[in-house]
């Protein structure tokens, strides 16, 4: 397949450089492009690249058919790049493992295990005994604020309840990165500010990498340190703002925080931008 | 109902229905028809095991790999809507009018609802949740075993409980083209006969058992896939 040229290099701003010792994951020219039917192949994603810090909270945030969620899935390994290549500490990214651990907005839980069936099968498929799995995946249950529902099974679970378990499910394995894929899209608004405030505190304890992926502006900026902004069709980086907000941040001090603001509405005038390109071509 | 209809048509070939009920001890007292209806048994639960071993790994296999459902699914159309019963002559001038003949029968009579219904439980598991086992360190053999099948579970226990019905259809299909042993072979025997309160036993008989059968899977299933029933808050009367 031929690499479709970038043009995004007049929008980017060049990647800062970056001490190869903080880097984790590197994206490194990364092309996407699905066959369909008709006779235009999609062109899902053209020439990325980007490092991520370890430790640090990274949103790529855009709209609908950028691709974003394709990108998370090339570092996942669950989709191979038709072009360019993602790499983990050094390593060329083959295929999944569990140094990189997702969080899908469909949940994918195991609906025939319990909630406790879920948290523990990582662990027990790493070969812990299950007693020590059983110990750590009940202090998981307990810190995502699930206690007493360990026997229930995932139909018997409202939509951010599951996607607490899912959350769970995958911190009880310690992937070194977790990449969400748009985790709290399928929750109601109130959920999803809860689940919102809960993985920042979860995050805060001890900044694990994470690679979120959202085309909500208010979440990209509340959660992140850094947010890639994306534009569609083909998907390529936009711009990437650094999110300069003190730590732990809450919720109610943030929202009236004039610089939170100022990043909200930059983003947005941004975003808006990036969907009339998308449209237009 | 019946007793009434019967005594208004005073047909010879229509018994009432105590007549009926009343030949049942007298075959199942037999020994020579209780060993023709346990070796009916025997056929049919061999028959519908194997077909069950091969058909849910196959049926799997083909709704997660496009390369095997490309190979199997045109030779299964073909198979599929052809009366299993029909082939029999062919599989007696082969293999005789034995057991191997009748369970093969059933074995086919299986198989293709159970391999339809792996299938489409397969291909119908969603994406994410093999995923997340791949990300978890399972290989491509363990999410097969470890997610697809559990997860195509309720799907596959469906095209079983067909099967099973199947199953009992082909084995009295057979028994009645090849005669030898069998509950079919004492059913079309008696009809020859004119016994025909035999006959009405008889399919009392195998109306039970198919009843029975069919109740006990049913337990087993529910029991197995209570995870994924939706929860009614009236009970359904039909399961």
């Amino acid at each position: 397949m031929k690499v479709v040229p970038s043009r995004s290099s007049e929008w980017v701003r060049p990647v800062r450089p970056q001490k190869p010792a903080s880097a984790i994951i590197e994206i490194e020219r990364v092309s996407q492009v699905f066959q369909t039917s008709t006779r235009k192949d999609h062109v899902a994603l053209s020439d990325i690249s980007l490092t991520i810090d370890e430790g640090a909270f990274v949103s790529i945030l855009g709209p609908s058919g950028c691709g974003k969620s394709t990108l998370l899935y090339v570092v996942g390994g669950f989709v191979s790049p038709t072009s360019g290549s993602a790499k983990i500490k050094g390593r060329t990214i083959t295929g999944p493992g569990p140094d990189r651990g997702p969080v899908f907005q469909e949940f994918a839980l195991f609906p025939w295990k319990t909630v406790l069936g879920n948290v523990m099968y990582g662990p027990r498929q790493q070969g812990v005994r299950a007693t020590e799995a059983e110990a750590q995946s009940r202090a998981l249950i307990e810190m995502v604020g699930l206690k007493g529902y360990e026997g229930f099974y995932p139909k018997e679970l409202s939509g951010g309840m599951k996607q607490r378990v899912a959350l769970a499910r995958t911190l009880a394995y310690h992937p070194e990165v977790l990449l969400m894929d748009e985790p709290f899209g399928a929750l109601d608004a109130h959920t999803r500010t809860r689940l919102q405030n809960d993985l920042l505190n979860i995050w805060e304890r001890d900044r694990k990498t994470v690679l979120f992926v959202t085309h909500s502006v208010d979440e990209a900026v509340f959660l992140s340190d850094k947010v890639v902004m994306m534009s569609t069709s083909p998907g390529r980086i936009r711009d990437i703002i650094d999110i300069d907000l003190p730590r732990p941040r809450r919720r109610n001090e943030l929202l009236l925080d004039p610089r939170y603001q100022k990043y909200v509405v930059e983003i947005e005038r941004m975003f808006d931008e990036s969907d009339l390109i998308g449209s237009s071509s | 109902m019946w007793q009434v209809a019967s005594l208004a048509l005073k047909n010879d070939s229509f018994p009432t229905a105590i007549e009926a009920i009343r030949a049942i001890p007298d075959i199942l007292g037999d020994r020579e028809s209780l060993i023709n209806i346990l070796a009916s048994l025997r056929r049919m639960a061999i028959g519908f095991g194997i077909a069950v071993l091969i058909s849910i790994p196959l049926g799997l296999l083909m709704g997660r790999s496009r390369a095997v459902a490309a190979f199997f699914n045109p030779l299964l159309m073909i198979i599929y809507p052809v009366p299993k019963a029909a082939l029999m002559p062919i599989i007696m001038l082969w293999l005789g009018v034995g057991d191997v003949t009748k369970t093969l029968v059933i074995f086919l009579g299986v198989s293709l609802p159970v391999i339809y219904h792996s299938f489409e439980g397969a291909k119908a598991v969603e994406e994410k949740m093999l995923w997340s086992g791949a990300a978890m360190g399972l290989s491509p053999a363990q999410r097969l075993v470890r997610i697809v099948l559990p997860a195509a579970l309720p799907e596959i226990l469906t095209g079983c409980r067909t099967g099973l019905v199947l199953a009992l259809i082909t084995m009295i299909t057979s028994e009645m083209i090849a005669r030898q042993s069998g509950a079919g072979n004492i059913l079309f025997n008696a009809l020859d006969m004119g016994q025909y309160d035999t006959v009405f036993a008889m399919i009392i008989i195998v109306g039970a058992m198919g009843i029975c059968l069919d109740a006990i899977f049913e337990r087993i299933r529910a029991r197995l896939v209570r995870w994924s029933e939706p929860q009614f808050d009236m009970p359904l009367s039909f399961s």
